[in-house]
């Protein structure tokens, strides 16, 4: 019972301030309501056995990506006058597409049979590193390429082209 | 908890995401949208992981985190870019590839 | 001896001037410097030398067929090496050529700029290993793989000079003139494979010349096929009415010449018929007008050879009718003579090229009014060019005769007549040019340049003398390489013989009497001049050209007619409907990234609805 009030609580979370990221008028508001909506996903990563998941949601996302988000708002000036523009006027459509697919989706789920939980105690983060370093090891070094060429291309991308060398 | 539950609340988070990406005009609001999508993703990869009783969905949630984190540094660049080269984030400032 | 398997020897006389080729082609800096390039690609054809050398003394026989164009575990052809008596000696032969050539060449281009030099010497070693790759073709189909790369590789070696706007012209009527003649070898190699899958029991066909082959295509099939390969022949050996790309192929470089048009490309022709011998031995119509086509070609040319006034004319003329010789043999059914004499002129008409080419080099030009008296400025190539011209003219005891005679028994022996006797006109003719040669250009009236003739360089007397050897040598060869090709050979005094040697003598004792001695001179011969003028090469080439001008180019302007209304019409009807679609098409494209959004997710939806829908 208290899991799934546990449950309830931190689902309400997450949605409504998820709603809120993609409602808010102002734009660091909504990263900002982004953030509390990746926490909030982290807490269910807990609840899913999934520490270490967790853990890097908070680090890689609330850390890196919203951080970086904000600081890109800050640079591409945008943050005193977001209000008309942020938001476009075709929000009709995209409310009835979005709670189409959200009816579809649910549908699917229902009428899909799902393996009971196995209640398990928390994955170690060593059976999560032999997974990755033993069945997965290409996948992973093929990942590690990928980001080199992003960093590699956000550099290139971001540099200013007056700046020679 | 039933793993659809989980599943549904990423659906509804999925949701969220395209409503995002299909009103906000401004890109970086864009990219929060599909930030809250690859969310949605990940969430049942984890749930359908623990479904099964294996570690090869984290691990590709894992995965699926270095790939949004990659795709959002490169999207911020481009933002950036769009910024420098036309004074504005907006979406409909770009339509150069009008047919 | 027993250094290596003979396909390991095979392997290496074919690979070596490939991989010089790869090198001096490939690595530019080295090709430019010229002289490195030059012994890089020499270093290639004495490693073929000696690697056909082993192989010809070792004896043995072996083949290696590799499957290849594989589909469905059945193999379309093969591709390998034959190593047997014929392809170790003509490998040998091809392979001493043109290291003769290549060693030559350093002397005779050395006025050449670095780069060029380095080009030619690229284009040499294509040449070679195409050549070498044709010579151990175990089957049709790498035969006329190597056969169009030995016809690109002299397309390049006749265009060297490629500034002059003659050479140009020459390599590209070379050229064409083969090509247009190896349409019967591709022809011919569908004609045999479908030929040969139609008579197997699993309906696979195959390029295989042996004589199963030809019994089991019959003598309609085999006619069908040999006539489409002597086609080819033509062409490639420069048979009447297809020879005449080869006297202007005398633009090339002077050692050009001796490699292709003395023991190499000419001779792939006549190495296909010999190769290709069980299925042209069942067909006798083809044998039949190989025989009298030969006979003609090699009297024809001869008279035109008399007439000629630059030396290198006269020895392509001679080329022309010696070919005819090998072809005539093989056509009275003496494979080994046709083999012998090709072995036999690839040695002398070498050392007659190369030697020509010592000649041109002193006095820098190629007619003959221009040299005169040489003899006394360069006793030891003009040696060896009198050699090499008595060896063609038949005296008794050099190459030449050996062959030649066997050629003639091989006609009187079918008993066909009119062949033997036009041959038997034709060696007398051929022993007065080269007299009338070796009387103008040797001794004669001193021309301009004469006083100021040297000797030849090392480099270039070394093959010259070399050949030498050969032009007096390779009639003593004649017992082996019979048994090698699997024939019985040993000299003895005929009719025919007796009469071709009295012809001969009495040609060069003509020729000396007009040309050396000038007891009668040439002024009073002039009666002569309009038959010369009638037969004189220009009269072909005039009726190819009104076939050219009238039929061609008839047809040419009816394909552009069709071309120009109906494939142009259906191209821009396609045209038009793909603007006028793309026109309709652009206003979906707006261009902002919001629409594309909604496209893709309209998309998902109608995804995930069907996907339930089936469900």
């Amino acid at each position: 019972m208290a899991e799934t009030i546990a449950f309830g609580i931190i689902a309400a979370c997450m949605l409504g301030s998820g709603l809120l990221a993609v409602t808010s008028k102002k734009l660091v508001h909504s990263v900002l309501w982004l953030a509390a909506t990746l926490v909030s996903t982290a807490a269910l990563y807990v609840a899913l056995a999934a520490p270490f998941l967790a853990a890097m949601q908070i680090v890689l996302y609330t850390g890196g990506v919203v951080t970086l988000m904000l600081f890109g708002v800050m640079l591409t000036d945008q943050a005193h006058d977001v209000g008309a523009a942020n938001l476009s006027g075709k929000r009709l459509p995209a409310v009835l597409l979005g709670l189409l697919l959200f009816g579809l989706l649910a549908a699917a789920i229902q009428r899909t049979s799902l393996p009971p939980i196995v209640e398990a105690p928390p994955a170690s983060t060593v059976e999560l590193g032999k997974v990755l370093l033993l069945d997965h090891v290409v996948a992973f070094e093929a990942l590690s390429v990928l980001l080199l060429a992003t960093m590699i291309g956000a550099i290139v991308l971001a540099r200013r082209n007056d700046v020679q060398d | 908890m039933p793993t659809s539950a989980y599943l549904l609340l990423g659906a509804a988070l999925f949701c969220m995401g395209v409503f995002g990406v299909l009103t906000r005009r401004n890109a970086i609001g864009v990219l929060i949208g599909v930030e809250l999508m690859t969310n949605a993703v990940n969430l049942n990869l984890i749930a359908l992981s623990r479904a099964n009783g294996h570690l090869t969905g984290q691990a590709f949630a894992l995965f699926s985190l270095a790939l949004t984190v990659a795709e959002v540094i490169v999207g911020l660049a481009i933002v950036l870019l769009l910024y420098r080269s036309h004074r504005s984030v907006l979406t409909d400032s770009a339509v150069e590839m009008k047919g | 001896m027993n250094i290596a398997s003979p396909i390991t020897l095979a392997a290496v006389a074919v690979m070596a001037p490939l991989a010089t080729f790869l090198i001096i082609g490939l690595i530019a800096p080295l090709r430019r410097s010229g002289k490195p390039a030059a012994w890089v690609g020499i270093l290639g054809a004495t490693t073929s030398t000696v690697a056909a050398a082993l192989l010809v003394v070792d004896g043995r026989s072996d083949i290696l067929i590799a499957d290849w164009l594989g589909a469905g575990g059945k193999f379309f052809a093969s591709i390998g090496f034959q190593v047997d008596g014929i392809s170790a000696s003509m490998l040998l032969v091809v392979s001493l050529v043109a290291w003769c050539v290549q060693v030559f060449s350093l002397g005779y281009m050395s006025d050449e700029t670095p780069a060029g030099l380095g080009r030619y010497y690229t284009w040499h070693s294509l040449f070679l290993f195409s050549m070498n790759g044709l010579v151990m073709s175990p089957n049709a189909l790498q035969l006329f793989l190597c056969w169009e790369l030995v016809g690109l590789a002299s397309y390049l070696l006749i265009g060297f000079y490629f500034r002059k706007p003659s050479a140009g012209r020459a390599a590209v009527k070379a050229f064409w003139i083969t090509k247009l003649a190896d349409i019967g070898l591709g022809a011919g190699l569908v004609a045999l494979y479908v030929l040969t899958a139609k008579a197997s029991p699993d309906g696979l066909g195959s390029f295989d010349w042996s004589p199963q082959v030809a019994q089991a295509i019959g003598t309609g099939g085999a006619t069908v096929v040999a006539g489409l390969f002597f086609v080819a022949v033509m062409g490639k050996s420069a048979q009447f009415p297809l020879h005449i790309w080869l006297p202007d192929a005398m633009e090339g470089p002077t050692p050009v010449s001796a490699l292709l048009h003395a023991a190499t490309m000419v001779a792939a022709g006549v190495y296909l018929v010999v190769r290709a011998y069980p299925l042209f031995q069942a067909a006798p119509d083809v044998l039949l007008f190989m025989t009298y086509l030969g006979a003609w070609t090699a009297i024809f040319a001869a008279v035109i050879a008399t007439v000629q006034t630059d030396i290198k004319k006269v020895l392509a003329y001679s080329t022309c009718s010696q070919l005819g010789y090998m072809v005539s043999g093989l056509g009275a059914g003496s494979l080994f003579g046709g083999y012998f004499h090709l072995f036999t002129h690839a040695g002398f008409k070498a050392l007659l090229f190369l030697g020509a080419g010592a000649l041109i080099h002193a006095v820098h030009s190629n007619e003959l009014t221009d040299m005169g008296g040489l003899w006394r400025k360069m006793k030891l190539s003009g040696t060896a060019f009198i050699l090499g011209a008595l060896a063609l003219a038949g005296v008794p005891g050099l190459a030449g005769f050996f062959s030649k005679d066997t050629i003639l028994e091989a006609l009187h022996a079918s008993g066909q007549t009119v062949p033997w006797l036009m041959l038997l006109l034709a060696a007398g003719l051929t022993a007065f040019y080269m007299t009338r040669v070796v009387a103008l250009a040797l001794f004669g009236k001193p021309g301009h340049h004469t006083e100021h003739a040297h000797e030849a360089p090392a480099s270039m007397l070394i093959p010259v003398l070399l050949l030498a050897v050969t032009a007096v040598g390779a009639g003593y060869m004649g017992g082996p390489l019979a048994k090698m090709v699997g024939a019985e050979y040993a000299f003895h005094w005929s009719m025919t013989g007796i009469i071709a040697t009295s012809l001969g003598l009495l040609g060069i004792a003509a020729g000396w009497a007009i040309y050396g001695a000038r007891i009668v001179t040439a002024e009073q011969l002039a009666v002569f001049a309009p038959i010369g003028n009638f037969i004189r090469a220009s009269a072909v080439d005039r009726s190819a050209a009104w076939v050219y001008r009238n039929a061609m180019l008839g047809l040419g302007s009816g394909i552009a007619w069709f071309d120009r209304y109906v494939v142009d019409g259906v191209m821009n009807l396609t045209a038009w409907l793909a603007m006028s679609g793309g026109q309709q098409l652009r206003t979906f494209q707006s261009g902002r990234a919001g629409d594309y959004v909604y496209a893709v997710l309209v998309g998902v939806v109608l995804l995930v609805a069907a996907g339930l829908w089936n469900a």
